[in-house]
């Protein structure tokens, strides 16, 4: 089984799961440009929106039709589609009346800032606890950590998120309830840090609390599991120092794993991101996507999970790309 | 492999646990006509009522009752969670089977399919697909089955390649049965344990997933759903309605899947006896599901027989 790890088996692998990449895109893009037209009806209407067809004019509609070839053949169609998302033309959000690759980049900063913070806030907490956790197996403090964990892992994304927003929005009258910046309130940098820190609060709070089991269980069982090999045995003969054990020769050892499951973290961190940021009306691509449910803007509903579904794909790759150079015993089954 | 598989998750506690609560959900959904006053779609009479004798967790913005609601959620929970679990079950079974039984250029083909759709974030996929479709039941069982099935699919090829090299299997094959006889005949009833896992693991998936569909309200407007209470109820957050409107059900969600994490949890135990020693209950949650069955030797490797 075992490949020989020459440069040419390393660009083979790359190969191997680059074309999976390929494909997923090309599922991604024709499930994209099908669903529209699969509709009964008229495609146009479908893509538009039954509203967007009331105000439209024959001239409009037939420059329409003409924009998306609907006259032609059905791969011509794809063609034009294909062709027309590489210029970065996604469509015109027929609510907000502007391009979707305008709306969208107005939002996605905010989507940007609460991913990140929290996949780096996640990863931390659940490494550390886990570390904890996993030395200590079956203490005390190693059993309240895994039932609290357990615990939260049973609840959804958005009701973690709604249950902070009812108890330190609601009740207690702590945090804003909605929005990311206090409007009109901008007074020196510090001041702006703070309101926006001020309200990514809660949903980073909810994004970190959904997430944080998968990487703190990853981590323990990683950690118990390293804890019996051999080199910690001679770590402890040479007189190592209890927390030098833990952290440097164990729990180094217990990151591989994380670093795995970091792609697989961060797309879950996305789909999660959109939901709680439904429940806080915070301004991102969630919220942005709620709307567009709401008002039926189908054009603007694409961008958002086209955008949303490349983050991820190249994030997983990027991951994978990273996990062969780290781990070069991982060689693919294809 | 002979262990009483069912005995065994009894004797668990966290088995008990969760067959107990689903055992509650089911009767819950079954009595539901019985067990409350309304039908939940019905106007009561009254808008926002606090609860009462009369009705026993209040009444909404429209005036259903919604105790009746929460029983009759209880149904579409169960309904499309047991269904999509059975559904993707079967496509895994079919595209799993076919892969380690026929090996080959099915068994690569296959494969490389299942690889490229683990890669896709199935929720948001199936929010645009249910964005077009707006989707009732029936409807939400092959959506979440599209997505459900690949890592069903990757487990029980697997299993296939180690069980169809036992003797029984080579000696039907020399009697010259098919591949899809092999399987159904003596491949299937040996993997029982892990089909029942794989099972139980996408009807958790598929909790999730139809709550956050139903949630967005991307679902067939007349279905009655937990998630969708949730989120008609988040609308009035600025009165006290939420306390027995939104809290129970979010409740009744978190409990199904507890229920489910707690069965597949025992399941995962009586299968793997080496996780016995040891409280190790990190995959239960995982979703990496390859890593709860172990995958025999040399299954990375395989050449499909002569």
């Amino acid at each position: 089984m075992r490949r020989a790890l020459t440069f040419c088996g390393v660009l083979q692998m790359k190969k191997g799961f680059l074309f999976n990449y390929l494909i997923a895109l090309v599922i991604i893009l024709t499930l994209n440009f099908i669903l529209p037209r699969l509709m009964p009806g008229d495609p146009l209407q479908a893509i538009y929106g039954c509203e967007a067809m009331i105000v439209m004019t024959p001239e409009l509609k037939a420059e329409l039709t003409r924009r998306f070839s609907l006259d032609m053949s059905l791969d011509r169609q794809f063609q034009s589609y294909i062709a027309s998302l590489l210029r970065g033309d996604f469509g015109h959000s027929y609510f907000y009346n502007v391009p979707v690759s305008k709306v969208i980049l107005g939002c996605f900063p905010w989507t940007i800032l609460l991913v990140g913070l929290a996949l780096f806030i996640s990863t931390g907490l659940g490494v550390l606890a886990g570390v904890e956790s996993g030395y200590r197996r079956g203490l005390p403090p190693d059993r309240f950590l895994l039932g609290l964990f357990m615990g939260l892992s049973g609840l959804p994304d958005f009701f973690i998120g709604i249950l902070l927003l009812l108890v330190f929005g609601v009740s207690l009258g702590l945090v804003p309830l909605a929005g990311a910046v206090t409007p009109y309130s901008g007074q020196g940098t510090a001041a702006i840090v703070l309101d926006v820190l001020h309200h990514l609060a809660l949903p980073l709070a909810a994004l970190v609390l959904s997430r944080i089991t998968a990487i703190y269980l990853l981590t323990r069982n990683t950690m118990i599991t390293t804890l019996g090999e051999n080199f910690i045995i001679t770590a402890r003969a040479k007189g190592c120092a209890n927390h030098v054990i833990r952290y440097r020769h164990a729990g180094r050892n217990s990151l591989l794993p994380v670093v795995t499951a970091a792609g697989l973290q961060l797309s879950h961190l996305i789909t999660g991101a959109l939901f709680v940021e439904i429940v806080f009306s915070y301004p991102g691509l969630g919220t942005l996507l709620y709307n567009s449910l709401l008002t039926r803007d189908y054009p603007l509903l694409q961008g958002i999970l086209l955008l949303a579904t490349l983050t991820v794909l190249t994030v997983n790759f990027l991951v994978d790309i990273i996990y062969s150079k780290i781990d070069p015993r991982i060689c693919y089954a294809h | 492999m002979h262990i009483n598989y069912w005995g065994e998750v009894k004797r668990d506690g966290f088995g008990c646990a969760g067959l107990a609560m689903l055992a509650l959900l089911a009767f819950m959904a079954a009595g539901a006509p019985i067990l409350s006053q309304y039908p939940p779609a019905e106007y009561t009479g009254a808008i926002f009522q606090p609860p009462s004798a009369q009705y026993w967790l209040g009444t909404n913005d429209v005036g259903q009752d919604i105790w009746a609601q929460l029983l009759y959620g209880a149904r579409t929970t169960l309904a499309v969670g047991s269904g999509a679990a059975l559904l993707s079950l079967l496509l895994s079974i079919l595209a799993g089977g076919l892969a380690a039984m026929a090996g080959g250029f099915w068994d690569r083909a296959l494969m490389r399919l299942v690889d490229a759709l683990i890669v896709i974030p199935p929720v948001i996929v199936a929010i645009l697909a249910a964005a077009y479709f707006r989707p009732g039941i029936t409807m939400l069982i092959v959506l979440l089955s599209a997505f459900l099935w690949p890592d069903g699919a990757r487990m029980v090829r697997s299993q296939v390649l180690s069980v169809k090299e036992r003797m029984h299997v080579s000696a039907a094959r020399t009697f010259g049965a098919g591949w899809l006889y092999l399987l159904l005949r003596h491949v299937i009833p040996e993997l029982g344990p892990v089909l029942t896992a794989i099972m139980v693991l996408n009807f958790r998936r598929a909790v999730f997933m139809e709550a956050g569909l139903s949630f967005l309200g991307v679902s067939d407007p007349a279905v009655i759903s937990w998630g969708k209470m949730m989120q008609q109820a988040l609308s009035f957050s600025y009165l006290e309605v939420w306390k027995w409107w939104l809290i129970p059900a979010g409740a009744a969600l978190s409990m199904t899947i507890a229920a489910l994490t707690c069965t597949g949890f025992a399941l995962e135990k009586t299968m793997n006896p080496r996780l016995k020693k040891e409280m190790r209950s990190g995959n239960a949650c995982n979703k990496r599901i390859d890593c709860i069955v172990q995958r025999p030797a040399g299954f990375e490797r395989y050449k499909p027989y002569p």
